[in-house]
Order: C-alpha cells, then structure tokens, then sequence
C-alpha cells in the first residue's frame, strides 16, 4: 500500500484524538472511502462538510471525487468490483440503486435505518428507489426539483412580459422576446440537458403521458400523438435558443439570463446554488417559478442524489458505513449539504425557513407537499431517477440529435424514440 | 531484406540452456502479450454474447448484442465517423507533415526551432488539446467573437456547432496534434535520401518541386506506412481528444466507437452490447491490417524472387 | 537504410538565378512563419488566459490580450498549491510526484524489455518469429476502454488494485508493444555480419548485446522514452480508474477542466494548471527533439 506520509500522520492525530475522547468503541475504528462525482465548486465544498461532520463524529474520512463525467465514476466502480475491492460507499442514484442491490455486493442498512427511524422521517416517493427489496441499500441525501423556469428580472420588466405559466404563454413570451433582438432560451445542449428540458415539456402538457413515457417506457406512449406534439414545442424552442448552444456548458447559460441576454433558463434547482455563488440575487437578477404546465395545478419532477453502501470485510469500514449513513442522515448535514446545493432535504421534518435555505428552496419544500397532495409528481428521466440506463440513454441519443437536427420531423422523433427503447427490450 | 544470420544451428558442444536465452528473455513479452492482447480480445469476444449487464456474466446469451448495436443510429454514425475521421486524419496529417518536412528541409536557418514549434502538440494531452480547441472554435468564445469583438459584427465562424461540419474540427484538431510526429519521421526519411539522386535530378533542370514529388518521395515511402500505421492506432483509439472537443455533438454526430464502448460498458451497464462494439473496432482494424499484411508478404516474396 | 552521414550536400534553395533564389526563400519562409502561427496559437492562449482575472476572460472570451492593470501572476501559485481539485484544495503539486512516480519506471520497464525483445527478434531468428512479432505488435491498436475491466480483475488478482505500482505494471506491458515495434524495426539495420563476426569469437547472446548492440542504440532508446514518457504522462483513463484520491496522477486530476461539472469555472488557474502538466512532456520535446528526430533518421522505423 502507498499510503503518502501526510495521510498517515493525519490519522494517526484523529485516531489519538478520538481515543482521547473515547467517543468510539476501541473494537473499530470508523473508516471510510466515499466514491463520488461531485469534484468541484459548491458541490466539492458540500462534500468536504459532509468529511468534517464525520471526522467529528469520530470517523476517519476519505473520499475519492472523480472528475468530470458520470462515466468515469462508474467505470471505476465497475473495475473495483471487478478486482476485488468494492468501495465502501458510492454515490450512485435512482434504478441503478435496484440494479446492484440485485448483484448482491450491497450491504443492508435496516438495522442503523430502524435503530434511527427513517422509515418515519424520508420524504415517501423516496422509499421505492431507497428500499428496492424492501431493505434499506441507500441513504438519501437530498430532493431536486427538475422542473424550475428562471426568467431574466430584466427582460420581464423591459419588456412587459408576466412569467409565463403554460406553453403558449411560453411561446408567446418568446416571440416578444425575439422581436426584441434578444435569446429567449439560454441553453448548453448536451444530451442530459437537453433531456432535461424535454423533461418539463412532455410533464407541462402531459404529466400521464410523462408517467407512461418516462417511468414506465411504454412504446406506445413514446409513439403518441402527444409525444409527436411534446417533440413540435421542442423544435419550435430550439428556434428560441441561439446558435451558440453546442459547446456551451449549463452555467455559462444560466449566466446568460442571469446577466439579462436571455429571457428564460430551464435547468433543476442545482442553479439556485451556482446562481448564489456567482452572486446573482433572486427578484432581482432573476426570478425561479415552475416550467410552464398546461393543465394548471404545481408540478414536481424529483430527481434525489444518495449514497449505496456495498459490503465490506474490514470491521472499520463496516462500522464506518454506519456512522457516514448515520452522518449522512443527520439534520444537521442535511441542512448544510443542501443549502449549498440548492435542493431541500430528504427528511421531510427539517425547518428550511432558518439555516439559509432561499425562497426559491422553500417554495421547492411546498410545492412538493402540494404535488404529493394532488398526486402530480414525478421523477425525472433525465436525471436517471425512472428507467434503466439503457432505455435512458436510447431515448436521450434520440432527443439531442432532435435537438441537433432540424430536419428531424417531430413525428419521426416520436417514432425513433419509440423504436430506439424497444430495441433495447 | 537481408536474410537471417544462421543461429538456428549454433555449434556443437550445445549449451542446451544458453542456447534457449533468446526465447527466455523473449518469454516475459509474449506471455503478457499473450494474455493482453489474445486473451482480453476472446474475453470481450466472448463477453458480447453473454448476458453481461452491470457487471461481466459468463453465461451465454448469443449475438442480439450485435443487433442490437447495429440497430442503433449513435453507433452507425460513430462507426462511419471512424471511417472518414481515419482516412482524413491520416491522410491530412501525412500531407501537412510533408509539407513542414520539406519546408525544413531546404536548409533553413534556426531548424531546431521551426522543429520544436511544429513538433510541441505531440506534448500536450488531448485533453487540453481538446479544450484549447473548443474554446477556440466555439463561437461564443472563440475566433467569431474576437472578430465580433473587433468591430466585424458579421463574423461567423461555428463549424464547431454545425453539425455537418464538426467532424472537420476534430479532424483539423487531429492534425494539429500529430503532423509534427509526421514530420520528424518524414524528415528523417528526407535526410536519408542519397543526395546524388537530387543532383542529378537538378542539373537535368527538373524545378525543386518536381524533384521532390518524383524522386524524393517516392524513394521514401516506407517511412509513409510506418506513420500512417501508427497514425491509424490513434485513429482507432480516439477518445479523449472528441470528448474534450465536441463530447460527441452537436447531437451525435461526432461520436466516435470508443466513446459508444465506453459509454455501454459503463455509464449504461449494457457490458455484452459494449464488448460487442469493442469487437467491431476490431474487426475496423482487421480491415486494414490484413489487407496490408498480406500485401508486406507479398512485397517481401518479389523481393525475395528479384535477389534469389 | 542509409547513414546520417550521406545527408545531401547541396543547399536546395541555392538553385536558379539571384530572384527566383529569393522568391523561394521568401515563400519557404512565409510557409514556416503562417504554420508557426497556427502551431503556437493554442499555446499563446492558454498562455494568455492564466494571466486574466476570470472577468474578463467571461466578458471577452479566450481569445484577447490580458488587460495591464489587471494582469496577474497569482493563479499560477493557486494553481499549484491551493486550487481544489477532486476535493482537496491543494493545488496540482501533489499529484506531480505520483505521475513521475509512474512514468518513470514504465518508461525505463518498457524501454529495457523493448531493447531486449528487438535485439532477440532481429538477431535471433527463430520460428514462428514473425508471428511473435506480429501479436506483441498488435497490442500497439488495443482500444483501452476494452481492457479496462479485464486489467481491473489481473491487477485485482496481483493485489495492485489503486496503486501507482499498479499503473506502473498496466502501462510497462502495454508499452512493450510500442517499444519493440520501435527498437526491432531499428535492429534490422544493424548488420548482421557484425553479430556474425562475434559469433565466431565467441561472444554470446549477453556480451553481443552489451558490447554491439547497447552501443548502437541511444538513437532508438532517445525515441522510445520521449514517446512513452509522453504518451504515459498524457494518459487518463486508468489513472482515473486504477487509482483514487491521493494516488492519482495529474493528467486524471486535470481531466476536471474538460468535463461539464457542476461548479462555477476558474478558467484562468486551470489554465495555469494545465501549462504545469504539460511541462514534463514539452521539457523533453524541446531538449530531446533534436535527437528525436536524429534518433529516427537512423532507422528507427521503417
């Protein structure tokens, strides 16, 4: 093992100082190595609280952030399965949860879940994805909204446009807004941005078809009169968008509304955070309402980040495991994490009006009650919360070429969406 | 070719052991090559029929991989892009790295520091020579808005978000990075060519340029297969440079096979149908190699028959 | 193949009468300026763009000249020691040692065995040798995604699973098949009367190796380690996936900047620290160029 000077100096001070206090057990010593992508930004910051939390609760913490795509982290889960050394503790998200709780190399968490009740205290629509047998493989940590709309504070006012709330609003709103010689639709397309803003699209008009299309990848949804209308509002956006969307990324278009040169963003609320860092003030560069809905009630696409805990040897990793799941489920981080990420918690008992949380957080938090109440939410596609990932990844190859290619018809996308997910069957 | 010294017959008195050094120290190579080369291409052979999803299953499944691959449009474009991406980025590179050869050749002053100008990209990782790139090419970043910048309000310049055009970014890219290794190896050639054949060429009054596309050249031709063999290898490996680039858009349309494999094999968990594309650029590579093995043997025979 | 030595003594550019003598010049030499030009611009502006605060690379894009009064040398330093990078906010320096760490050995491992595997595949014909040839050769067009998981279960079976010594291991075998392509190719143009000559004296497989064959070879040797160490330096993959945390090498640390993550951007430190990474590879370009392409006219490949 390589183990540099420093690491081990360091953990020698924790293990002293943890004896000193004697907060743990001497049989184990709580360790840890947390797998995840979030390698930059606020996002690195969230994580590097979440390692303080667990250093103080006497743990000793590592993590190995990979950088850039998703890709990469699962490659490298896979070759550590694959040798022999299954990490201890990964993010990893939605039916991917299901899909290795089914290989059998996931450790079960019932015992810390029941000894700390969060049966009773995470958000429902969370349990299925967290408890794929029944038993608990996965800690949540947080819920994302998917369907947020920010609109420029400056292009309303100049132009007198009200927030739109249904797709013709919408496009409405962008016609004005074009004839004012500015973007309407600040976008970076790439195939999960461009998949998320379809998300909001299909959801706004059809929130039965989204269950049909997106949750349970029904063909003949995909193929539906209302698909072939969803895929015509997209190609009529595209034309909303600039020229300039390939090679861009998702903050360099949320900076694009924030600053005014364009009307509308739609992205989930991870912009909040980014937005607040950057510096950018709601109500006053910009305002955060639901993408439109054409059937009038609160929507809610949720996509949860959480961690899978894969079974260990080690009696400190084992005892480790609990204390991060213990951590992780904290009020306190929950809290922390949160606030920097700009989702709200998946404990549904935490108070979001204290600690920071914004406006557009805590209108998140009620419109989610809302939606459960009146039975509209979702999860999102394309943050890989509904179907596996290759009936996900077909349907997104097909709506980023849609999105690319304008000689695609809507109803020839409707029909290659179809056929490109039961190719996979 | 000179014929082999004969060592298969050494002396009497044979030192059975010491005669077998050879093929021991030989021996280390040709296990791992054996094991990395044969042994990982039948597992992913046999990995694309089985019924591997999140993780590798040995048990059969047959070859609906295939179809499957084969039905979808990202891996159709990506295995054509292979094509045209490989033949013009070889062929380009080949070109510009003659050009810059012969253009050093013609005893110029500071040589070192035309070769290190031409030569630095092969430094530099395609991750950053991706990224440098886009930036350069985006429109909302790069050329256009400098030129906008500088008053030319008019200014397009965004192959990099057309998609017809992409393909010849990552192209051109392509051959930023590599035709000062065409160059170095082509000028290498250049110094080798006997300078008598040029003079003569010359005082028969043929202009610099003719001598060169008809005498020099055409004597160094080896070392042009020699590049554009191992100007193929990066071809077929393409991976980091497009991600960096264009991360296969706009829309699918610069997707290259490895970035499909990598993709099935692990962000989808669709491992079968991933090896089973790793086999294609397989058999993409078979189709060139056999062809050229066949006609090095070929060449090798002629030879053989003109001497003996 | 022919010797360094017969390079043609005639000055091309010397043909023809006194205009047409200075026409070609001036277009040999635009030609090189024009080509130096793209060459360069790339380098220029990364070079540029660690000097600007990240306003004005926001406002202007990459492509302008740092302003004077706000131009900078400090993203340098942060780029070095306290930029966070995969959640630790100590610049690039620390993952410096681990890329030398496996460079370095692969590069002299691959080296080493490719001398020895040519000089036997030159020199000591045998049967089926060509065969041998061919399949170490074929490992040179091995597409790495699809090794991935079988090195994932080798290095997982030899206990090197998320060590440098691991990468060392994964990148030495892969870069035999260069290396022996490189230095057998080279051999060849030793001749074979020399080995013949010793034979006869009675030097065997070891002594002609180290009094005719090493002697002949920094040429071949130069070009081997300036392509492996490059190559080794600039690759990504498997350092992202073979290693973790604080045993990654730079080039997987510095992927980041390519990826579309979710963080606001420094633009200007991860230029800097892209330069930073670049600089062992681009130190051994400018130095060892020279006898690059030396190293290749005297047969390295052919």
């Amino acid at each position: 093992m390589n183990i540099p000077f420093k690491t081990t100096l360091r953990t020698t001070c924790v293990a002293a100082a943890v004896l000193g206090i004697g907060a743990v057990a001497a049989s184990a010593e709580p360790k840890t190595n947390m797998m995840h992508q979030w390698a930059q930004g606020s996002e690195a910051a969230a994580i590097a609280k979440l390692g303080e939390m667990y250093e103080a609760a006497g743990g000793k913490w590592e993590q190995t952030a990979i950088a850039g795509h998703t890709s990469n982290t699962l490659a490298k889960l896979r070759s550590d399965v694959v040798s022999g050394n299954a990490p201890a503790a990964v993010q990893l998200k939605g039916p991917e949860i299901a899909e290795w709780n089914a290989t059998g190399a996931t450790a079960n968490l019932d015992e810390t879940a029941a000894a700390q009740g969060w049966d009773d205290v995470v958000a429902p629509e969370l349990l299925t994805v967290m408890k794929p047998t029944g038993s608990w493989v996965a800690a949540p940590m947080n819920i994302h909204r998917v369907n947020w709309m920010y609109s420029s504070k400056a292009i309303l006012d100049d132009l007198g446009i009200d927030v739109p709330k249904t797709w013709d609003e919408f496009n409405a709103a962008c016609d004005k807004v074009q004839a004012a010689g500015k973007t309407c639709i600040a976008h970076g397309a790439a195939d999960w941005s461009d998949t998320t803003t379809f998300d909001s699209v299909v959801y706004g008009m059809d929130a039965e078809l989204y269950r049909k299309a997106f949750q349970e990848a029904d063909l003949d949804a995909l193929r539906s009169d209302g698909m072939v209308k969803a895929f015509a509002q997209l190609r009529k956006m595209v034309g909303y968008m600039d020229d300039g969307i390939n090679g861009r990324s998702w903050e360099q278009s949320m900076t694009m509304t924030m600053t005014g040169e364009a009307a509308f963003f739609l992205m989930g609320d991870w912009t909040v955070a980014s937005a607040n860092l950057a510096g950018f003030k709601e109500d006053m560069d910009y305002v955060c309402t639901q993408a439109p809905v054409d059937w009038g009630g609160t929507g809610f696409i949720l996509n949860a980040d959480s961690v899978v805990f894969f079974k260990q040897k080690d009696p400190d990793y084992i005892e480790g495991q609990k204390l991060l799941a213990k951590t992780i489920m904290s009020p306190e981080f929950q809290v922390t994490f949160n606030v920097a990420k700009g989702s709200i918690p998946a404990r549904t008992d935490v108070d979001l009006s204290t600690g920071g949380f914004t406006n557009c957080q805590q209108k998140s938090l009620a419109d989610l009650k809302v939606s459960v109440d009146t039975g509209t939410l979702v999860r999102s596609m394309a943050h890989n919360m509904t179907v596996l990932q290759k009936y996900r990844g077909a349907m997104m190859e097909v709506i980023t070429e849609f999105v690319a290619d304008d000689s695609i018809s809507p109803q020839e996308a409707a029909n290659q969406l179809a056929d490109a997910v039961e190719l996979q069957m | 070719m000179q014929s082999p010294p004969d060592v298969r017959h050494p002396p009497k008195a044979t030192r059975r052991w010491a005669d077998m050094v050879p093929q021991l120290v030989l021996a280390p190579t040709l296990i791992a090559a054996l094991v990395w080369v044969i042994g990982f291409s039948l597992w992913t052979l046999w990995i694309s029929v089985s019924q591997s999803t999140l993780l590798p299953d040995m048990a059969y499944q047959g070859f609906e991989h295939y179809a499957k691959l084969w039905g979808s449009k990202r891996w159709t474009v990506a295995y054509q892009n292979l094509f045209i991406f490989g033949s013009l980025y070889v062929v380009g590179t080949l070109i510009v790295g003659t050009l810059l050869a012969v253009l050093i050749d013609q005893r110029v002053r500071f040589e070192g520091i035309w070769r290190t100008i031409y030569l630095y990209p092969l430094a530099i990782s395609f991750i950053v020579t991706g990224t440098v790139w886009r930036w350069i090419f985006h429109p909302n970043t790069g050329v256009e808005l400098a030129l906008k910048d500088m008053g030319w309000v008019a200014a397009r310049f965004d192959w990099i978000t057309d998609r017809d055009l992409a393909l010849y970014v990552v192209v051109i890219t392509g051959i930023w990075h590599a035709s000062g290794f065409a160059m170095a190896l082509i000028l290498a050639g250049l110094r080798s060519v006997d300078g008598d054949l040029v003079k003569a060429a010359q005082i028969d009054g043929a202009s610099m340029p003719r001598i060169y596309r008809r005498v020099v050249l055409p004597t160094i031709w080896p070392i042009f297969v020699a590049v554009a063999v191992v100007l193929l290898q990066f071809a077929i490996k393409t991976y980091d440079l497009v991600v960096a680039l264009t991360q296969g858009g706009p829309g699918v349309s610069t997707t290259v096979p490895a970035i499909v494999v990598y993709d099935l094999m692990f962000q989808r968990g669709q491992i079968a149908q991933g090896a089973a594309a790793a086999v294609m650029i397989l058999v993409a590579l078979a189709l060139v190699l056999i062809p050229y093995a066949v006609w090095t043997g070929w060449q090798k025979r002629k030879e053989g028959t003109r001497h003996g | 193949m022919a010797d360094a030595t017969t390079h043609q003594e005639f000055d091309p550019l010397a043909t023809g009468g006194m205009r047409r003598r200075l026409v070609s010049k001036a277009i040999v030499y635009g030609a090189l300026g024009l080509f130096a030009l793209v060459y360069l611009t790339p380098l220029l502006i990364i070079s540029l763009n660690t000097l600007r605060p990240l306003e004005d690379i926001v406002r202007t894009g990459f492509i302008a000249l740092p302003e004077a009064e706000t131009m900078t040398l400090r993203y340098w330093g942060e780029a070095w020691g306290s930029f966070c990078i995969g959640g630790t906010c100590e610049g690039v320096s620390r993952f410096y040692k681990n890329s030398l760490m496996m460079t370095i050995p692969a590069t002299v491992l691959s080296t080493l065995f490719g001398l020895l595997n040519g000089y036997v595949l030159s020199k000591w014909r045998f049967r089926y040798d060509g065969l041998v040839f061919g399949l170490i050769t074929l490992g040179v067009f091995m597409p790495q995604q699809m090794t991935l998981l079988p090195w994932a279960f080798v290095l997982g079976k030899l206990g090197l699973s998320n060590t440098i010594g691991g990468l060392v291991f994964v990148h030495t075998v892969q870069g035999i098949s260069f290396t022996t392509l490189f230095c057998r190719n080279y051999f060849v143009s030793i001749p074979d009367d020399l080995i013949k000559a010793a034979r006869i004296d009675g030097a065997g497989f070891w002594r002609i190796f180290r009094r005719i064959i090493l002697p002949l070879s920094p040429p071949i040797v130069i070009v081997t380690v300036i392509w492996q160490f490059t190559g080794i330096w600039n690759e990504f993959l498997f350092g992202t996936v073979f290693t973790s945390g604080a045993n990654q090498p730079i080039t997987s640390a510095i992927v980041a900047f390519s990826g579309s993550g979710t963080g606001e951007r420094h633009y200007n430190v991860e230029a800097a620290a892209v330069i930073m990474a670049a600089i062992p590879p681009l130190l051994i370009y400018v130095v060892g160029g020279k006898y690059f392409v030396r190293g290749l006219t005297q047969g390295a490949v052919k």
